[in-house]
C-alpha cells in the first residue's frame, strides 16, 4: 500500500502513525475487554487505594472533635497524633509496650509452629509413621477453624477469679490456675502456634516433597555423612520454604485481633491490634489512623521480604524435577511414638478445644460430669434467668439475625469478588493494553500487605463520612461487603488470573472464529469452562469471611452484628456458654464448607487456605 | 468463491523483538490448497492468524475476495467472527466443557439453523471424518487423533469459504498422519474449499499442497507449485530446506576445493553468461555413477571420488561419496552398482544444476542456458 502525500500536508511517516494510531485504537475498542478493564481498575482503586490514601492523611490532620485539643482547625496539617502515638507519655502503653508484645507474641508463635508444624512436615512426608493420609488432612484442620476458637475453649479450661462469669475448669475441679497460664503472652503464642502450624506442614512438607532423594544420594555416595548432608544439602535447599513460612506467620499474627483480645483483657495484655481497636472504640481515629499505618507499614515490609524469598525459591524448583523421587525413612522403633505424636498434636489443636466448646455449652456447672449436670438449655432453653439472653441461642432471634448477615454479606463479597476476580483475570489475560494489566494485577494484590484490621480503618476513615456524591456508609452492611471485597481480591485476583492464564485464549478464539461476539463466548465458553475455579474462587473467601473477625470488629455495629462479632460481643458480656456455642456454629460453617468446596472441585481447598 | 491477498503485511510483537513476519505479498487463490512451509518459527502460525483477524496488522492490507478485511491505510478491521473462515488450531483448542457433538454444532447453533438440519448437518460431518462413535464423549476421553478429527469436523460443519490449518497433523501417528493427509486431499476435492495449511514438514506440503509458499525468518522466499519449488528453488534456503536427504551444495572459485574446480571446469565454457554464477546445487537423485570413465556420457558434469558408505533405506540407496574433504550424498532406487572404498566417476546431466549468483539467489541465464527445454516464467 503505498500512500499519497502532500494532500493534508502531513509527511509520510507521521501520516503513517496517524494510521497506525488510528487502527490501534479501532482494534482497542471494538470489544469490550478493554473498557471492562478500565472500569474494574477505577473501581479498585477507589476500593483500595482510596482508602488507603485517606488512612495515611488523617495521621497527619486534625481529626473531628481534636480541634479545641490541638488548637487547629480540622483539616490542618499536624504532627500531634504521631507524636502522641510515639514520643508521648502514653505512647509506651498505646504503641511501645504492644509493639513489643506482637513481636515476642509472633517470635513465639513462629518457634513454636516451627518446631512442631516442622516435626509433622517431615513425618508427613517423609517418613513411614502410620495414617499419613488421613494425618495430612486431619492436621489442617486447625487452619480451618478460627482463631479464637482455641482461645475461648483455652478461657474455658483455664479461666481463674480475675475475671467474673462462669469460671473455668480448673478452678471448678479445685485448683486456681495462675494469670500467666490463663491470660496473656503465653497462652496466646500457644494458639497461634498451633493455628498456624498448618502453614508450616504444608509449605515445608511441599518442599520436602519435591526434593529428590537423588540429591541426597549422590552426596552420601560422596562420602558425606547423615548429618552433613542435612547441614550442606537439605537445609539449604528447605531454607526458603521455611522462611517463606515464617514470615506468612509472622504477617498473620501481626494483624491477629481475636486471640489477643480474649486472652489479652482481663491482664491490660495488648498487641498493635488490640490496642488500634481500643483507639477506634474510643474515637480516636487520628491516632487510630497512625497504629494503623504503623501496622501497615510493618505488613508492607514483611510481605516484600516475603516477595523476595519467593523470586529465591523458584530458583530452587529446578531442584524437584521430572527424575525427582523420594524415598521414605523408616522410623523403625519410633515408629508408634511418632504416630502417637501426630495423634496427641490432633488432639490438642482440634479434638481437645471443639470438645471443650461443646461440653460447656451443655454443662451447668464447669467441669462436674454427673448426670443431672447436662443440660441443653444453652441451646434451645427458654425463660433462663440470665439478663440478657432469656433463651437458648438457637431460640435467639440475634443468633439468626447474626447467621443471616453473616451469610449475606460474606456470601455476596465472595461472589461479587470471585466474579470480579476471573474477570480482572480475563482483562490481564487479554487486553491488547500491557499497561492496564499491569495496574489491576498490582492494585488487587495491594490489600494482601495490609492486615485486616488495618484496612478496616482505611475503611473506616474513608466512608464515616459523606464525601461528595456519596453518603456516609458506616453502620450499613454496604461498607462490610466493599471492604470484604476488597480484602478479598488478592486471592480472587489471582485464582482468576492463573485460571485464565492456563486456560490460553485458544479455546474462546476457536469459538470466536467460529462466529461468536464477545457476550456469547464470555456465557458459552468462558465462564463455563472456569465453573470449577470460580467455584473455588467464591468459597475459598467464603471460608476465611466466615470466620473472619479483624474486618468486622472495626465495621460492624449492633444492628450489622455477624457471627463472629456477635459471639465476642458475648464473651464481653460473659455469656460464655452462648459465646462458645456461636464459635462452634462457625467452625462447623467453615469446616463443612470446606469439605464441600473439596467435594465440589475435587482439589484440596486447605492448600489454597495457606495463601 | 474468494481469493484472499495479503500486500506489504508485517507483523511486529512489539518491544525490541524483530518482526515475527515482514514485507509478505501474497496471493492465495480460489480453491487453492496452499501450504506455508518453513522452519520453526519463521512466522507461519502469525501469518495465518493474521489472516483469521486473531492478530492485528502492524503493516499492510488483507483482502478476502472483493472486501478488505484488515488494513492499516483505511482504518479497516474486520473481527475474527466476522470473517467467515475456519481455522483448526495445531492444540485442537476444544472447549472442554461440550460433548463432541455440542463442539461440532456450535457453530450451525451461532448461525441459528434449525434442529433438525443441524443434526442432520453434524451427522453427516461426523460420518466423513467417522467420529460418529464419540458423539455423546467429552473431549478429554478421545485420543489426539480422534480430538483433531473433532476439531476438522467443528470447521467442516460450518462449511467455510477459507479454511486454516495450523499444523493439523503434527500429533499424529505416521500411520494416523498418511490417513488424515488423504482425507484431507479429498475434502479438499469435495468441499473445493480455499485451505491454507501451515506445517514444518516438506513431504506434507509436497503431497497435499497445490501452491507452496516457502517462509524463513518471516519473509517469503518462494512461491509456486511443489514441482516448482523442488525443481527450481528460488534461492538457496529454499533449495536446502526442501528435500531429503539434502540438497549437495557446492562453492565455485574453491582453489583447494575438488568438488568445486570439477564444477568450475563445466561451467567456465560459458563464462560469459554465468559469471555472477557463485555455487552450484544438485539434487541427491540427479547424480549418477560410473565403475569405468568411459561409461560418463559427453557434456556432463564429472569428477573422480571414492565411495565412502552405503546406506540401504528399504527400496533405495544413499550412497556416501568422497572427495578430497567433501563429501557428496546421492541417491538411487537400483542396487548400487559399487563396493564401499571403491574409485568412482560421478557425473551429472547439465539441466539437473542449480546455479546461484552470491546473493544466494537463483540464476536464471545458467536455467536458460542448461535447461532450454523446460518453460520458463520469469
Ligand atoms: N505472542 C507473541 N509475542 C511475541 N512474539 C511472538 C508471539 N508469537 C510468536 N512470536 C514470535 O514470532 C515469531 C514467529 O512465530 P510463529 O508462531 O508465527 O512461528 P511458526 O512459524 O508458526 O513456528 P512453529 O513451526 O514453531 O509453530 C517467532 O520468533 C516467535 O518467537
Ligand atoms: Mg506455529
Amino acid at each position: 500500500m503505498t500512500l499519497e502525500q502532500g494532500a493534508t500536508g502531513l509527511d509520510r511517516p507521521a501520516r503513517g502513525r496517524l494510521h497506525r494510531l488510528r487502527y490501534r485504537l479501532k482494534i482497542i475498542l471494538r470489544e469490550p475487554t478493554t473498557i471492562i478493564g478500565v472500569l474494574a481498575a477505577a473501581l479498585f482503586a477507589y476500593l483500595i487505594i482510596v482508602p488507603i490514601l485517606s488512612l495515611l492523611v488523617d495521621a497527619v490532620q486534625v481529626q473531628f472533635g481534636d480541634e479545641r485539643r490541638i488548637k487547629q482547625d480540622v483539616g490542618a496539617f499536624t504532627s500531634y497524633y504521631l507524636e502522641r502515638v510515639f514520643s508521648s507519655r502514653i505512647s509506651h502503653d498505646m504503641f511501645w509496650e504492644p509493639l513489643r508484645n506482637t513481636l515476642t507474641v509472633a517470635f513465639g508463635a513462629i518457634v513454636l509452629s516451627m518446631l512442631v508444624g516442622g516435626t509433622l512436615a517431615w513425618l508427613l512426608s517423609r517418613s513411614d509413621m502410620f495414617g499419613r493420609r488421613w494425618f495430612a488432612t486431619a492436621l489442617i484442620v486447625p487452619y480451618m477453624l478460627p482463631a479464637w476458637t482455641f482461645a475461648l475453649a483455652w478461657t474455658t479450661l483455664f479461666k481463674n477469679r480475675t475475671v467474673g462469669g462462669q469460671s473455668g475448669w480448673m478452678e471448678s475441679l479445685g485448683f486456681t490456675p495462675p494469670d500467666w497460664l490463663s491470660y496473656g503472652q503465653v497462652p496466646v503464642i500457644i494458639i497461634l502456634a498451633l493455628h498456624y502450624s498448618p502453614f508450616v506442614i504444608l509449605l515445608f512438607g511441599n518442599a520436602l516433597r519435591r526434593f529428590d532423594s537423588q540429591l541426597e544420594d549422590s552426596a552420601r555416595i560422596l562420602g558425606a555423612s547423615r548429618l552433613t548432608v542435612t547441614r550442606k544439602i537439605i537445609l539449604p535447599l528447605m531454607r526458603p520454604a521455611l522462611m517463606s513460612a515464617m514470615v506468612l506467620i509472622f504477617a498473620k499474627c501481626l494483624g491477629e485481633f481475636g486471640v489477643p483480645y480474649v486472652l489479652g483483657l482481663p491482664v491490660d495484655f495488648d498487641v498493635l491490634a488490640t490496642s488500634l481497636y481500643r483507639n477506634i472504640a474510643s474515637r480516636q481515629s487520628g491516632v487510630g489512623a497512625v497504629l494503623a499505618g504503623a501496622i501497615m507499614l510493618i505488613g508492607i515490609i514483611t510481605i516484600t521480604i516475603d516477595a523476595r524469598l519467593m523470586k529465591e525459591a523458584r530458583r530452587f524448583v529446578t531442584v524437584g524435577s521430572k527424575g525427582s523421587m523420594n524415598r521414605l525413612s523408616p522410623l523403625g522403633l519410633w515408629r508408634m511414638p511418632a504416630t502417637l505424636f501426630a495423634a496427641l498434636m490432633f488432639l490438642f489443636s482440634v479434638g481437645l478445644p471443639i470438645a471443650t466448646l461443646f461440653l460447656s455449652t451443655v454443662m451447668k456447672v464447669p467441669a462436674q460430669f454427673t448426670f443431672d449436670n447436662f443440660t441443653l438449655d444453652y441451646w434451645i432453653g427458654t425463660d433462663l434467668k440470665t439478663v440478657a439472653l432469656t433463651t437458648g441461642i438457637l431460640l435467639s432471634p440475634e443468633l439468626w439475625n447474626a447467621a443471616w448477615n453473616s451469610l449475606t454479606i460474606v456470601g455476596t463479597a465472595s461472589i461479587v469478588s470471585g466474579l470480579l476476580g476471573l474477570l480482572v483475570g480475563y482483562v490481564v489475560a487479554r487486553t491488547p493494553v500491557r499497561p492496564l494489566a499491569t495496574f489491576l494485577r498490582q492494585v488487587t494484590f495491594l490489600p494482601y500487605l495490609v492486615p485486616g484490621i488495618a484496612f478496616a480503618t482505611a475503611y473506616l476513615s474513608l466512608f464515616a463520612v459523606p464525601r461528595g456524591p456519596i453518603p456516609a456508609l458506616y453502620g450499613t452492611t454496604l461498607i462490610l461487603v466493599l471492604a470484604l471485597i476488597a480484602d478479598q481480591m488478592p486471592y480472587a485476583s489471582r485464582a482468576g488470573i492463573s485460571a485464565m492464564m492456563q486456560l490460553g485464549k485458544e479455546p474462546e478464539e476457536a469459538a470466536q472464529v467460529a462466529g461468536a461476539g464477545w457476550l456469547r463466548r464470555m456465557m458459552l465458553i468462558v465462564v463455563p469452562i472456569q465453573k470449577g475455579s470460580l467455584t473455588t474462587g467464591i468459597l475459598l473467601p467464603f471460608i476465611s469471611g466466615i470466620k473472619g473477625l479483624s474486618l468486622f470488629v472495626v465495621l460492624a455495629v449492633p444492628s450489622t452484628d455477624v457471627l463472629t462479632t456477635y459471639s465476642l460481643r458475648l464473651v464481653d458480656y460473659n455469656y460464655t456458654q452462648a459465646a462458645n456455642a456461636v464459635v462452634l456454629i462457625i467452625a462447623a460453617l467453615a469446616y463443612f464448607g470446606a469439605l464441600l468446596g473439596q467435594k465440589l472441585t475435587r482439589t484440596n481447598l486447605a492448600e489454597g487456605l495457606g495463601s | 468463491m474468494p481469493k484472499i491477498n495479503l500486500s506489504g503485511v508485517e507483523k511486529n510483537y512489539g518491544g525490541n523483538a524483530a518482526n515475527a513476519v515482514a514485507d509478505l505479498d501474497l496471493e492465495i487463490g480460489d480453491g487453492e490448497f496452499m501450504c506455508l512451509l518453513g522452519p520453526s518459527g519463521c512466522g507461519k502460525t502469525t501469518t495465518l492468524r493474521m489472516i483469521a483477524g486473531l492478530e492485528n496488522l502492524s503493516a499492510g492490507e488483507i483482502t478476502v475476495g472483493p472486501r478488505v478485511v484488515d488494513s492499516i491505510a483505511q482504518g479497516v478491521f474486520v473481527p475474527p467472527e466476522k470473517r467467515q473462515m475456519g481455522l483448526v488450531f495445531q492444540s485442537y483448542a476444544l472447549w472442554p466443557h461440550l460433548t463432541i457433538e455440542r463442539n461440532i454444532d456450535f457453530g450451525l447453533r451461532l448461525r441459528n439453523m434449525p434442529p433438525s438440519d443441524r443434526e442432520a448437518r453434524v451427522t453427516s460431518v461426523m460420518k466423513t471424518l467417522g467420529i460418529e462413535k464419540y458423539r455423546a464423549r467429552y473431549p478429554s476421553q478421545l485420543s489426539g487423533g480422534q480430538q483433531q478429527r473433532v476439531a476438522l469436523a467443528r470447521m467442516l460443519a460450518v462449511n467455510p469459504e477459507v479454511l486454516l490449518l495450523d499444523e493439523p497433523l503434527s500429533n499424529l501417528d505416521a500411520a494416523l498422519r498418511l490417513e488424515m493427509r488423504a482425507e484431507l486431499k479429498r475434502l479438499h476435492q469435495e468441499f473445493k474449499t480455499t485451505i491454507v495449511f501451515v506445517t514444518h514438514d516438506q513431504w506434507e506440503a509436497m503431497t497435499l499442497a497445490t501452491t507452496i509458499a516457502v517462509m524463513s525468518d518471516g519473509r517469503l522466499q518462494q512461491v509456486g507449485t511443489p514441482n516448482d519449488i523442488y525443481d527450481r528453488p528460488a534461492n538457496l534456503f529454499v533449495a536446502r530446506f526442501v528435500g531429503n536427504p539434502p540438497i549437495n551444495i557446492v562453492e565455485l572459485g574453491q582453489e583447494n576445493s575438488v568438488l568445486s574446480q570439477n564444477a568450475n571446469r563445466f561451467l567456465s565454457p560459458h563464462g560469459g553468461e554465468l559469471g555472477a554464477a557463485s555455487a552450484i546445487a544438485l539434487r541427491p537423485e540427479a547424480i549418477r555413477i560410473a565403475r569405468q570413465g568411459d561409461d560418463v556420457p559427453a557434456g556432463v558434469l564429472s569428477g573422480g571420488a571414492q565411495v565412502t558408505g552405503i546406506l540401504p533405506t528399504g527400496g533405495s540407496w544413499i550412497i556416501e561419496l568422497t572427495c578430497g574433504a567433501e563429501k557428496l550424498f546421492l541417491i538411487t532406487h537400483q542396487p548400487p552398482d559399487a563396493e564401499v572404498g571403491e574409485a568412482i566417476t560421478y557425473w551429472a546431466k547439465p539441466k539437473a544444476l542449480h546455479v546461484f549468483d552470491a546473493a544466494g539467489n537463483r540464476l536464471d541465464a545458467a536455467d536458460r542456458l542448461l535447461r532450454p527445454e523446460r518453460k520458463l516464467n520469469s
